[in-house]
């Protein structure tokens, strides 16, 4: 099993929200995508999930359904709403300034 | 949108929490299908699943923080703690609901009372438009006009708008085979109801052929006859009533909307006008009312000045009938009032005195529990509690305790409506509708939301200026609370003490002057009288022989009965202003210029209607047999207006006439009568009284009365009544009672005015005694060892009775000198409502002032007498 990480402050909703820009998924497929497509690096603390998604659901960036999965289990399927959208972007240009200047920074000091 | 989502989740809170659940509950399903995949036992599987995820209970608080619920769980938590606080001193909040439902629960019910009479429009669509047009007299500024005048007006109308007329008479009312009674009807002009806007509830409305002279036996009941005496049947519409013993067709039935007292609601039924030939040229008769309904474009201003202009022109076109009159139109809606313009804002101003004082009472109250637990805020501040942390729980408390006073408010509101609705029923039936509506539960939540911000917030505010060190080392030992806090109570007390100096003043002079208006019965004697009316029908009584006859056989048959020592009848009776007003010129004087002559009440009496009435005869003869239709024509003058229209205390032998067109018909003064003095709260301008003798001007309408001698009134009533149905099987006669009764029930609307200001009065008298009482026994209390010390030192009992009931009693006095000021106030409002009340009386403010100290002073005794009994040793002891 590869190495573990925790997740670093504040980036729990910007990789929620770019997760839901491709598909509608309930709260136990985030996890999953995310640990997907960190190759497992990435471990989700499942009971900060829950609080952030309603969080962002209450500010309007995700809007949340009920419907039933492949194995005919009642879910909540979260999708991103257009000021969702426009926050991942905002929150993504940030991240991208962000660690351009952390790795500056890091390599001339 | 996000306080929409909030309040959304608030309303579906189960549905979300069990979302919430259901969702948690999902993933943890999941995490473990996938550990079990990988190889784990079941239960193994489930409590890595839960471990991994961590403590749901933990996570769904967290969860519901996030979704913006943490203030409104707060404010659930902030209620149901101040619930505990309020139920664990339960009577403390037993006593502050009372209070609080009191004070809201008056001032609601005043102010149901006003919107009933003043705010509440009048039953017609397009209100704004419609107009009362006066016909303004030196005598009258709320006039009629004549039968020409209008007929003038309705062929001038067109830039004006449309007008109506409506002119209200008594007459009987019968089916046929069943025996008469009174009613009060109103003949009408054939568009009236239209002009209203009123649509007829059965049946049909007048035609206008049928407003012609001939054509007019027809009727529209009234929706309250109609359920009173036809039993509601639906097949009235084409029956046959009488009316004055003329058969008239059922055509139609009112709306029951148009039972509203406040403007036509006493009429039980419609009549086309239908003005006769002599009616319609007769300018000396001023009785119609004319209503008018503008054109959209003309506004108020224009119609005024289209009505003024009219009566101008008709004041100088018809010099001898019109001459110092003018005409003015006045919105109809403020027609509407009863009169009340003055006193009902009065009254609501009254009830929120009593408010106010019920809210200083709490403020008091709170102030003094929560100097009480002074300590337990420092300890909770020293715990961390933010300020605002430590108000919250206050402010919800007093919001709780004012809402259910509130609610106590809307009970005592609707109790009060019965009541009102049944003192208010007019002779008729007619009602005012004090309807609970939603101004009313408005005002009522406004009410407390106010009452909740005037009595919570001072205390809180002292809570929040505590000073916690101070509380924590006193160990809230013996503490009455600061100078500050010490005199804020003071100023409480005062205040109240001078809301109810004017609460108890205005009721106390407003029950002097009624009781003086009841008492001022000057000049006549209504003790052992009955006294009814009655209206011959002109179907049987056509001409003057006819009523002369009757009256003359009815004369007899009345003095004949059994336990009568005299009867009369006449046109009118001395308790009430005639309403028979004439001008008058004197022979051998100069006559006046038209419309200048002096005007004169008018009564027409039978003989013995002095001696029946009680007044004195003081010179000449009386009216008797000898005055007969067509014998010379005399009068009677009272004593001031024989001095006043003649110069000579007793011009016997003088004569006088009715001013008119033409030749004087000369009348000769045989007699003169004592002055008397009626009962109306309102003064007449007029003040002059001429009899006519009824024999040589027969009325219709006549007042009989009957002097019992050796037997109570009431026990002629019913061989009164069958003397009359013995004459006459369909002449009702009306109001046939004592005429003590009948008087009372005339001043039976100042009464319930008396009933509602004596009641809040009473109310707070009672809620500042109360006050005053608490303050001081608390303070008395909390300084029981100062007493003990005091004692131990030599001070005698006395001394410290008087200590205590000297700050009580003093602010007491300060208060009701302040409330002389507002006394005088409300004096006045009444004075200018009912000019005929003397309300200026100081006997009865000092009286008041020395009532209320009075009061203060036994709510203070109580506490005195204890503070007096204090065993020093113990209270030293316990300190």
């Amino acid at each position: 099993m590869a190495e573990k990480y925790e997740l670093l402050p504040g980036t729990l909703d910007m990789l929620v929200l770019r997760v839901l820009s491709r598909s509608e998924l309930h709260g136990w497929g985030i996890t999953n995508r995310l640990e997907e497509l960190s190759r497992s690096a990435l471990q989700v603390d499942e009971g900060s999930l829950y609080p952030a998604l309603y969080r962002m659901e209450n500010k309007g960036w995700i809007e949340a359904e009920w419907r039933m999965t492949e194995n005919n289990r009642r879910a909540k399927y979260y999708r991103l709403t257009r000021t969702g959208r426009k926050q991942l972007e905002t929150e993504t240009a940030l991240w991208e300034r962000m660690s351009t200047v952390i790795s500056l920074v890091m390599q001339s000091a | 949108m996000s306080f929409l989502r909030r309040l959304n989740f608030l309303l579906r809170r189960r549905r979300a929490e069990t979302d919430m659940a259901d969702e948690m509950r999902f993933h943890l399903e999941q995490r473990a299908a996938r550990l079990r995949a990988e190889g784990l036992s079941e239960a193994e599987a489930r409590l890595a699943a839960q471990r991994r995820f961590g403590n749901t209970a933990s996570i769904q608080e967290h969860s519901r923080e996030a979704l913006g619920l943490g203030a409104l769980e707060r404010a659930v938590k902030d209620v149901r703690f101040a619930f505990r606080q309020l139920a664990r001193s339960p009577g403390f909040s037993l006593l502050a609901i009372v209070t609080l439902g009191l004070g809201i629960g008056a001032n609601t019910a005043m102010f149901s009372v006003l919107n009933g009479l003043l705010l509440k429009p009048l039953p017609y669509p397009g209100l704004d438009r419609l107009e009362r047009i006066y016909r303004t007299t030196g005598q009258n500024p709320l006039g009629g006009t004549s039968a020409p005048d209008f007929l003038a007006l309705r062929a001038a109308k067109e830039p004006y708008g449309d007008v109506a007329a409506y002119l209200p008479v008594h007459v009987s009312l019968s089916r046929p085979g069943e025996p008469a009674d009174m009613a009060y009807s109103a003949r009408v002009s054939a568009n009236l109801l239209r002009l209203l806007g009123v649509g007829v509830h059965l049946g049909r409305d007048f035609r206008d052929a049928e407003d012609t002279a001939g054509q007019e036996r027809v009727v529209i009941l009234s929706h309250r006859v109609w359920q009173n005496r036809f039993g509601a049947r639906p097949d009235i519409v084409g029956q046959t009533v009488r009316v004055d013993g003329l058969p008239h067709e059922v055509v139609g039935v009112l709306p029951s909307s148009f039972n509203d007292w406040r403007h036509l609601g006493a009429i039980d039924f419609l009549r086309p006008l239908a003005l006769t030939r002599a009616e319609s040229t007769n300018r000396a008769v001023n009785a119609l009312r004319v209503i008018g309904r503008r054109h959209e474009h003309v506004s108020a201003e224009a119609a005024a000045g289209f009505v003024a202009a009219f009566g101008a022109r008709l004041a100088a076109d018809f010099p001898e009938a019109n001459a110092g009159s003018a005409w003015r139109a006045v919105a109809l809606q403020d027609t509407a009032g009863g009169g009340g313009e003055l006193v009902l804002p009065m009254l609501v101003c009254l009830s929120g005195f009593v408010l106010l004082i019920a809210c200083s009472n709490l403020a008091n109250l709170l102030l003094a529990r929560t100097m009480a637990r002074a300590r337990e805020f420092a300890v909770r501040s020293a715990l961390g509690a933010s300020r605002l942390q430590l108000l919250r729980p206050l402010v919800a408390e007093s919001l709780l305790l004012s809402l259910a006073g509130g609610g106590c408010a809307i009970l005592s509101a609707h109790w009060f409506r019965d009541w009102a609705a049944m003192r208010s029923t007019g002779d008729n039936g007619e009602q005012v509708v004090f309807a609970v509506d939603w101004h009313v539960l408005g005002w009522a939540f406004l009410a407390s939301l106010g009452t909740a911000v005037a009595f919570g917030v001072a205390p809180a505010l002292f809570a929040l200026r505590l000073d916690l060190n101070h509380a924590l080392k006193s160990g809230g030992r013996g503490s009455t609370g600061g100078r500050g806090h010490h005199r804020f109570r003071q100023a409480l007390i005062v205040g109240q003490f001078a809301l109810a100096m004017v609460l108890l003043s205005g009721a106390a002079l407003f029950i002097r002057g009624l009781d003086d208006l009841h008492h001022r019965r000057s000049g006549w004697e209504s003790s052992s009288l009955v006294t009814g009316n009655m209206v011959l029908p002109a179907g049987t009584y056509g001409d003057d022989q006819k009523i002369a006859a009757f009256h003359r056989l009815a004369l007899e048959r009345l003095r004949a009965v059994p336990g009568a020592k005299s009867a009369s009848l006449s046109a009118a009776t001395p308790f009430f202003h005639w309403s028979d007003v004439r001008r008058f010129v004197v022979d051998g004087q100069e006559r006046p210029a038209p419309g200048r002559e002096p005007a004169a009440m008018v009564n027409a009496i039978s003989p013995d209607y002095l001696a029946t009435y009680g007044h004195r005869l003081v010179a000449g003869r009386d009216i008797d047999s000898r005055d007969q239709l067509g014998s010379a024509r005399v009068c009677l003058l009272g004593e001031s207006t024989a001095r006043a229209l003649f110069g000579e205390p007793h011009p016997l032998g003088r004569r006088l006439a009715v001013a008119a067109e033409g030749a004087p018909a000369w009348i000769e003064v045989v007699g003169i009568v004592s002055d008397f003095q009626t009962v109306d709260p309102d003064p007449n301008p007029v003040v002059h009284h001429v009899y006519l003798p009824l024999a040589q001007s027969p009325v219709r309408h006549v007042e009989l009365a009957v002097r019992a001698a050796g037997v109570p009134p009431s026990a002629l009533v019913d061989p009164v009544r069958a003397t009359i149905a013995g004459l006459d099987a369909d002449l009702p006669v009306r109001r046939l009672q004592p005429a003590d009764a009948t008087i009372d029930r005339t001043l039976y609307q100042l009464r319930v005015l008396r009933d509602l200001l004596a009641g809040l009065g009473v109310l707070g008298l009672g809620l500042a005694s109360l006050g005053v009482y608490g303050v001081v026994a608390r303070t008395t209390a909390q300084r029981s060892g100062e007493f003990a010390i005091r004692l131990a030192l030599g001070a005698c009992v006395a001394d410290i009775t008087r200590l205590v009931l000297g700050t009580g009693v003093r602010q007491a006095l300060i208060g009701s000198a302040l409330g002389l000021a507002g006394a005088a106030a409300v004096s006045a409002i009444i004075g200018a409502s009912f000019p005929g009340i003397r309300t200026n009386s100081v006997a009865v403010l000092a009286a008041t002032a020395l009532g209320l100290v009075a009061v203060a002073l036994l709510a203070c005794w109580l506490p005195a007498r204890r503070a007096g009994r204090i065993d020093a040793m113990a209270a030293l002891r316990a300190e």
